[in-house]
């Protein structure tokens, strides 16, 4: 699902950008994992996210795709005195906690990537956190119960074990009654 | 000759007998997930909890209630837009969540694990649930290699009409546990009328 969008997204940024789909350029695509700097690189939701690189150089503004995590693009400009390019998102939220793929491309087509975390709730001051979580509401639809009522299938089987017994003692009371004896 | 067919007739009889009664005992019975008995109710919690510290947050993987023998992965769980805790896929029988905008099972605070009670095709993983009694043990395991171990303090069933979220979502200052799943009757026309939900505090962890 991830690779599909990511896919369409290098498909849609390469359309965008008027470059040729060659042969030539696959090489510098290539995928450079964890040469972007996630900071912090384990947040909750609603938190600000700084990413950051000084792979591609001072070539110019990058894009960011983070919307593996809900934020969707953003963008890094070089900074003047680092050949560094910062950007910033905020995690949505309603993001669920997991491990998340942020993508930026430098101008040149190269792919970055790091990854970043989604936990819980805030850890500093646990307590206070914790009066500020959502809270669910109300009860949970948790079963249907349409077919719990009597089997019917195993209560026939019963009737029938049931009606077995009835002939087979009625079959024995009569031997007796005629002085077979059993 | 005879006396040999009258012992297998005999024999035949009874073990029809047996198994008929217990089939058609079952067959009406069985079928309905098991509810908590006033005595597993919070009234008469009392305060014997040696509670646990409480571990650090870490993402839970499955749970287990070896009483009941559920033993299920956890996925995350949201909110549906209505504020109300999201479910489980009802199409995956053995499977439970928890809910990933609360505490993680085994810290400070309310953790909240739900599961479905039964599904089209039959029971599913919390079918038994209601049959927990005071004093059994949840175990949570973590992905930090811990394993929460809870205590049941109440088993209880609330009406969907009334249900006491306070109490059942609540914060708390020590590492608690819920588990909820449907009961509390069923009608056909509204369906299962609240949830058994089971009150649980850390025991041990590590």
């Amino acid at each position: 699902m991830r690779t599909g969008r990511l896919l369409t997204g290098t498909a849609l940024a390469l359309a965008a950008a008027g470059l040729p789909v060659a042969p030539a350029y696959a090489y510098a695509f290539g995928e450079d994992t964890g040469a972007l700097e996630v900071y912090p690189s384990t947040v909750a939701p609603g938190a600000e996210v700084t990413v950051n690189t000084a792979k591609c150089g001072a070539d110019g503004a990058m894009k960011g795709d983070a919307s593996a995590v809900g934020a969707g693009a953003f963008t890094l400009t070089p900074s003047t005195h680092e050949r560094n390019a910062v950007g910033r998102f905020r995690v949505p939220p309603s993001a669920q906690p997991g491990t998340y793929e942020i993508v930026a491309r430098c101008s040149s087509g190269t792919r970055l990537t790091g990854d970043l975390r989604v936990a819980l709730a805030p850890r500093a001051g646990a307590e206070k956190a914790a009066d500020e979580q959502t809270h669910p509401r109300g009860s949970v639809k948790t079963g249907v119960g349409g077919p719990l009522g009597p089997d019917p299938v195993q209560t026939a089987a019963g009737v029938a074990a049931l009606a077995v017994a009835a002939a087979g003692g009625t079959w024995l009371l009569h031997r007796r009654a005629r002085g077979d004896g059993i | 000759m005879h006396r040999f067919s009258n012992a297998a007739i005999a024999a035949v009889t009874v073990v029809a007998f047996g198994s008929g009664a217990w089939l058609v005992r079952s067959g009406a019975e069985a079928h309905a997930p098991p509810q908590p008995s006033a005595a597993q109710s919070r009234a008469d919690a009392h305060a014997d909890r040696p509670a646990a510290t409480p571990l650090p947050p870490s993402l839970p993987d499955r749970v287990r209630i070896p009483s009941i023998r559920v033993d299920a992965p956890l996925t995350g769980l949201g909110l549906t837009p209505q504020g109300g805790l999201d479910v489980p896929p009802a199409s995956r029988r053995n499977l439970a969540g928890w809910y990933a905008g609360g505490a993680t099972p085994g810290e400070r605070g309310t953790a909240i694990v739900v599961g479905h009670v039964d599904n089209a095709d039959g029971p599913a993983v919390f079918f038994r649930l209601g049959a927990l009694e005071k004093a059994d043990t949840i175990e949570i395991s973590r992905r930090d290699g811990t394993v929460a171990v809870f205590s049941v303090d109440a088993v209880e069933v609330y009406d969907a009409h009334d249900f006491p979220d306070e109490k059942v979502y609540g914060a708390s200052h020590e590492a608690e546990l819920r588990v909820i799943t449907c009961g509390g009757g069923y009608s056909e026309a509204t369906g299962y009328r609240g949830n058994v939900v089971v009150f649980a505090h850390l025991a041990s962890g590590g």
